[in-house]
């Protein structure tokens, strides 16, 4: 191959190479619109008990005692996979996975349920609330 | 497309995937077979590259989805496989292949919209099992040993092909799903997860029946990858006795499938190809060298000679590739589908159905693409399994462009109940 050749087939490598580059940060960037956006899906909610704050950051949140749960309540009152939120319309809903698992919401037994803010939800010995995400004041983050 | 900064970084993408397609039709025009008489050709060729490329970017503008990179990634693709495909043996667009690209494209927005909305597509489960029956009926019916092809007159298809994005959403889950538990003896088994090992067992039946036996190992690491979804959801630790149980059960299954397999199966699998040049090691022995002749930057685009071989735009395309244009841009084009592919790395659906339809989708291209490429360079025996995007056939090309559909479904998911259009309608009156 002559060198003005090579010369031109190594530039078109190099534009493929820089082209295959930019559709990666591409993605990059869509990543960070992607939370931006999941927060308008998901309602921007988070669950909170005192002095800890459960991100809602998929459409479907497992909560339970088992280590491989979303949301992991360690204690025997709970069953090891206990209940599911989901979101729909923005709306989360809670439902329950084991018939002899209770779940109360605002003090009453239910087994499905739309959430409102500020809605408290018993889980065994474990009381969350759901409300808007706020700014990190220092609480942990799981 | 709803931000500026939005907007300015899918203009530089489309602006970069418009330039690699220019470049590579420069070095087509300068390194390649383009004679004066074939002048008339080549700008043909040039622009349906560009004009196909535009005409795409206008109509994603009537798609509101939340990202567009594997669609760019998806005709940046398409493109460079339609200019590989126009030069093999002389530059000259490739019909057949554009055609099946467009088709590819279409194929794409149907599996995006019908997998977008995960409520509905989950309520349709036993569809998908009815269709993959009728598919996989099909197979047992109108193919068999004797060809795998479905001849339409003016076209054939390869039903075998459209079981792959049928059986994806087979092994597809959602949580709940795998929490509806029924106790057998002494296990509590999800029946979900019965039904998708019951059709696995159908389809190795049935691909050994048909002599497929290429595409079997790309069903299998589909319901493999399916199974560790299920299995790993969400961050379950796998126990060493489970692990150990699995490789060894699999490896079992290996042995008894070597054992058990067609005497022709057999001879591949231990043939010496520079012993047997012109026989079984006939193709792959003449791939090699065409993939030796062709170097880092090949002998340019239709001066090379492997298109006198049987299936070298199909199962040789890689090595065809090697030849013309060389062993940098076919390894960049194979790293291009694996980017196109990690994209549900970086930007993770939000959904456990989208994550195990992504996990389908993912395997079944990377075996895909491993079984041709190791297969055109002698590492593994020749299975005659085509390179998504790349090599030329319809249904292959349809059914990958509907599997891409499905993962593009993932990255913008819609997050809404189905409506139900005959509740709206008892209301209104």
């Amino acid at each position: 191959m002559e060198t003005g050749n090579l010369i031109l087939c190594v530039i078109t490598a190099m534009i493929l190479d820089i082209s295959a580059l930019v559709l990666i940060l591409s993605t990059y960037f869509e990543k960070l619109d992607g939370k931006k956006r999941w927060k308008k899906i998901g309602n921007d909610m988070e669950l909170v008990e005192p002095g800890i704050t459960y991100a809602l950051e998929s459409d479907e949140v497992l909560i339970g005692r088992h280590g491989s749960v979303d949301i992991r309540l360690p204690d025997l009152s709970v069953s090891r996979y206990h209940a599911i939120m989901t979101v729909c319309n923005g709306i989360w809903t809670i439902q329950a996975l084991n018939p002899k698992a209770p779940i109360l919401v605002n003090g009453q037994r239910i087994s499905k349920t739309k959430l409102k803010e500020y809605d408290v939800i018993q889980i065994g010995t474990y009381k969350l609330q759901i409300r808007k995400r706020r700014r990190q004041n220092g609480n942990n983050n799981r | 497309m709803e931000t500026t900064t939005g907007k300015v970084k899918y203009v530089f993408s489309a602006i970069f995937v418009l330039i690699s397609h220019l470049a590579m039709l420069t070095n087509m025009f300068y390194n390649g077979n383009c004679d004066p008489s074939n002048m008339n050709k080549f700008v043909i060729l040039a622009i349906t590259v560009i004009g196909l490329d535009i005409l795409y970017f206008i109509a994603m503008l009537f798609f509101k989805q939340s990202t567009y990179t594997i669609d760019f990634m998806l005709i940046f693709i398409l493109n460079i496989s339609l200019i590989f495909q126009s030069s093999f043996g002389g530059i000259s667009l490739s019909v057949k292949h554009l055609v099946t690209c467009i088709a590819s494209l279409i194929s794409c927005r149907l599996g995006f919209i019908l997998c977008r909305n995960h409520k509905w597509i989950q309520a349709k489960k036993k569809a998908f099992y009815i269709a993959t029956g009728i598919i996989m009926l099909c197979i047992l019916t109108l193919t068999g040993s004797r060809s795998m092809w479905i001849d339409l007159g003016f076209f054939t298809i390869q039903p075998s092909e459209f079981l792959k994005p049928a059986f994806i959403l087979v092994c597809t889950t959602y949580i709940l799903e795998q929490q509806n538990k029924i106790s057998v003896w002494k296990f509590n088994i999800v029946p979900e997860n019965l039904i998708c090992t019951g059709f696995i067992i159908l389809i190795c039946g049935l691909q050994w029946w048909c002599r497929d036996l290429g595409s079997l190992p790309t069903f299998v690491a589909i319901y493999l990858c399916g199974l560790c979804a299920r299995l790993c959801y969400p961050k379950a630790k796998l126990s060493k006795k489970m692990i150990i149980t699995g490789i060894a059960s699999l490896a079992v299954l290996a042995i008894t499938a070597i054992i058990l397999a067609p005497p022709y199966v057999k001879s591949r699998l231990f043939v010496d190809i520079w012993n047997d040049t012109s026989g079984d090691g006939y193709q792959q022995s003449q791939a090699l060298i065409a993939i030796a002749n062709g170097g880092w930057f090949g002998k340019g685009a239709g001066n090379g000679d492997l298109h006198n071989i049987f299936a070298y735009e199909t199962d040789l395309v890689f090595a065809s590739i090697c030849e013309e244009w060389g062993l940098f841009f076919a390894i960049m084009v194979v790293c291009a589908i694996l980017i196109m592919l990690a994209s549900p790395l970086v930007n993770p659906p939000r959904s456990y159905f989208h994550a195990t339809l992504a996990t389908g989708v993912c395997s079944a291209f990377v075996v895909q693409m491993a079984l041709n490429i190791f297969g055109s360079c002698n590492m593994i025996p020749f299975t005659g399994v085509t390179v998504p995007f790349i090599s030329q056939g319809g249904s292959s090309m349809v059914t990958c462009g509907f599997m891409m559909g499905m993962l593009i479904a993932g990255q913008s998911p819609v997050f809404k109940n189905p409506t139900n259009n005959k509740k709206k309608k008892v209301k209104s009156k």
